[in-house]
């Protein structure tokens, strides 16, 4: 299964790191990944999209407690359609 | 005021009286603003030393720790403390010094990429690269330490920052804890009551979250009203009342067949604090299985992580337990795990003159006195704490948990002692174990702490070599410490006496001596080395497939 997540994240040097050593060591495998600036410059927006045998909603929750991940969308792409985090 | 005073300055605002550590170079500021400040530091020798006994001190108080070291060797020495803390979600903060921000990244002396190390091992962690955000980031830390699912923070400070001009402010963040269930919230409970009303064969699954959320209080109240047959996790243990009559004990690898043959048999399983770990589990598939799930936990990230759940509570504990309490009549259910409890007592009756652990262990926690504070190690002697001695509450059972962690007990039990300089501590430990923070012996010293040490001494590491003796076709590769040194001598070179003792007889006598001595105490223990911890949950195996001696 691979599923996409927007997420939005406090602009700090290390919040790419900790993200991707979350998708890492939750058992996840990025498959691609960009990155914008917010409008107000404090913040990025953040795509990426994950694969795993395991469910999304563990990775999710995990990505959700970091501190400087604001919000977190996932799009299930295999039936494209966007929904709340967990119900993904 | 510069950097280094505002730190002191913010530690205070926070209530902070003693902090645990060690000096070197790039901590140097911070050190000589704590040289006349009226913080208590007390000196560990090796900075894991200094991030155990904060964790001891923050377990056994409920309040939160503060470790301090210098970059480099300092903080990587601090990472499998952090780590402990992590998985066992204690409220650490932790401040290490580094190298000049001009020379990070230069591989400077004693330079290490610390925020770097720290993400897998603590709850966040900062680098602090400006003077004006230092107290704010110290405020931040204290914040994220305790609130939510508690866990260690790390704040790594520049020497410059440290020695520049700062100033200290309050947190800008107060946090309001109000709580106020909404419509959604007060329906669950209903669902959940009706869940419970409805189940004939319930068990409580208690584990460490509850005393964490203070909610003890309320669980007990939940039990006696409901009259629901419980069990506790290894770091929920002391949760429920002792003499609770329905209480079953610790469950899982190494639990009571009473207490896993309930929850293998339950029709609904009450989480309360606690995660599914797969030391409780076993096989997951086949735990629980006829078993509806009402899982109270305030971290989302441990609903349905490893059993899916019926129903879900992140709300405090104390309203779910409060809302959840009602009187039930399962009396069939609750005679049948009367009757386990009854034909299940641990037998203390092993034939012959040496010393059986779980029988000095049980006439030690009599004993002791209910505020008493036990700090043990991992491995054999940690699971024999868990199974023979009684607690009082979760902050009197010092013990590394999640991450298992040998080295932790002797540390731990210092913070204990600091913390709470009133109650009786008493370490229990392993020769193994033992051996891996013995250099703290010179931290009681320095401080004269009235530890009570109890060394299980099997000269072997105990748990290993009883899995290479049951899996491992008896191949005892490297699990042999008969080259030990004498305890007794060592103790004494850190002018701490002690006694040995060989044979059961001599038991009750050494640990009263022990017990009415008023400063540090070592009573050298030695035990049978092939001695097993039964009963056992094999790898891979279900809750209901335990070993027994005789199989």
């Amino acid at each position: 299964m691979s599923f996409q997540l927007q997420l939005q994240c406090h602009k700090q040097p290390d919040v790419i790191e900790r993200i991707l050593r979350v998708v890492r060591h939750r058992g996840f495998t990025l498959n691609t990944m960009s990155m914008t600036p917010s409008n107000c410059g404090q913040k990025i927006e953040l795509s990426m999209t994950v694969s795993s045998l395991r469910p999304a909603h563990l990775l999710i929750a995990q990505v959700q407690k970091l501190h400087d991940v604001v919000t977190l969308r996932c799009i299930d792409s295999q039936v494209d359609s966007s929904s709340s985090a967990i119900g993904c | 005021m510069n950097g280094a005073e505002a730190i002191v300055q913010t530690l205070i605002y926070h209530g902070v009286d003693t902090v645990f550590g060690y000096p070197g170079g790039t901590i140097m500021p911070l050190y000589d603003a704590l040289f006349d400040s009226p913080i208590e530091h007390l000196l560990c020798r090796h900075e894991q030393g200094a991030g155990f006994s904060a964790i001891g001190y923050a377990r056994s108080s409920h309040r939160t720790g503060v470790c301090i070291a210098t970059s480099g060797p300092g903080a990587t020495n601090l990472i499998t403390a952090l780590a402990d803390a992590m998985m066992d979600s204690v409220p650490i903060v932790a401040i290490t010094g580094q190298v000049p921000t001009g020379a990070i990244g230069t591989d400077a002396f004693q330079e290490i990429d610390i925020l770097g190390l720290s993400m897998a091992c603590t709850k966040h962690s900062f680098l602090v690269t400006e003077p004006e955000t230092l107290c704010q980031t110290l405020h931040h830390a204290f914040t994220l330490a305790r609130s939510g699912r508690p866990g260690p923070v790390l704040v790594d400070i520049p020497k410059d920052i440290q020695q520049a001009i700062a100033s200290c402010h309050p947190p800008l963040d107060l946090v309001a804890n109000n709580f106020h269930p909404e419509k959604v919230e007060s329906d669950n409970l209903h669902k959940a009551l009706e869940l419970i009303t409805s189940s004939s064969r319930p068990v409580a699954y208690i584990g460490g979250g509850v005393g964490m959320a203070n909610a003890t209080e309320e669980l007990r109240q939940f039990l006696d009203i409901t009259g629901i047959p419980s069990v506790c996790t290894l770091k929920g243990l002391g949760t429920v009342n002792a003499d609770n009559p329905f209480y079953l004990g610790m469950l899982g690898m190494h639990g009571t067949r009473a207490a896993n043959t309930a929850v293998q048999e339950c029709d609904l399983l009450i989480v309360a604090g606690a995660r599914f770990d797969d030391r409780v589990t076993g096989k997951l598939e086949a735990f629980a299985p006829d078993a509806k799930v009402i899982h109270i936990d305030i971290d989302p990230a441990e609903i349905n992580k490893r059993r899916p759940a019926d129903i879900t509570f992140h709300q405090p504990m104390q309203w779910v337990l409060a809302g959840l309490s009602t009187p039930l009549n399962n009396n069939q259910w609750v005679d049948y795990c009367q009757q386990l409890k009854t034909e299940h007592q641990w037998q203390y009756n092993k034939p012959g003159d040496d010393i059986y652990a779980p029988l000095l262990l049980n006439q030690l926690s009599q004993r002791l006195p209910d505020n008493a504070i036990v700090s043990c190690d991992v491995g054999q002697h940690q699971m024999w704490v868990a199974q023979h001695m009684t607690f009082h509450h979760t902050r009197n059972h010092l013990t590394s948990g999640g991450l298992g962690t040998m080295g932790f007990g002797l540390p731990a039990a210092i913070g204990a002692a600091l913390a709470r300089p009133n109650d009786p501590v008493v370490l229990v430990s392993g020769d193994g174990s033992f051996m891996m923070n013995i250099q703290e012996l010179n931290t009681i010293k320095r401080r004269q702490l009235p530890i009570k040490i109890v060394l299980l001494d099997n000269q072997k590491l105990g748990m290993v070599r009883q899995w290479q003796e049951l899996f491992y076709d008896g191949r005892y590769s490297e699990t042999d410490l008969s080259d030990n040194p004498d305890f007794i001598t060592l103790a004494h070179a850190f002018g701490i006496g002690g006694k040995v003792i060989t044979h059961r007889d001599e038991v009750a006598c050494a640990l009263d001596e022990m017990l009415d001595i008023e400063g540090p105490w070592l009573l050298h223990v030695r035990i049978d080395a092939m001695e097993n911890v039964w009963p056992l949950v094999p790898p891979g195996a279900s809750n209901h497939e335990m070993l027994e001696k005789s199989s």
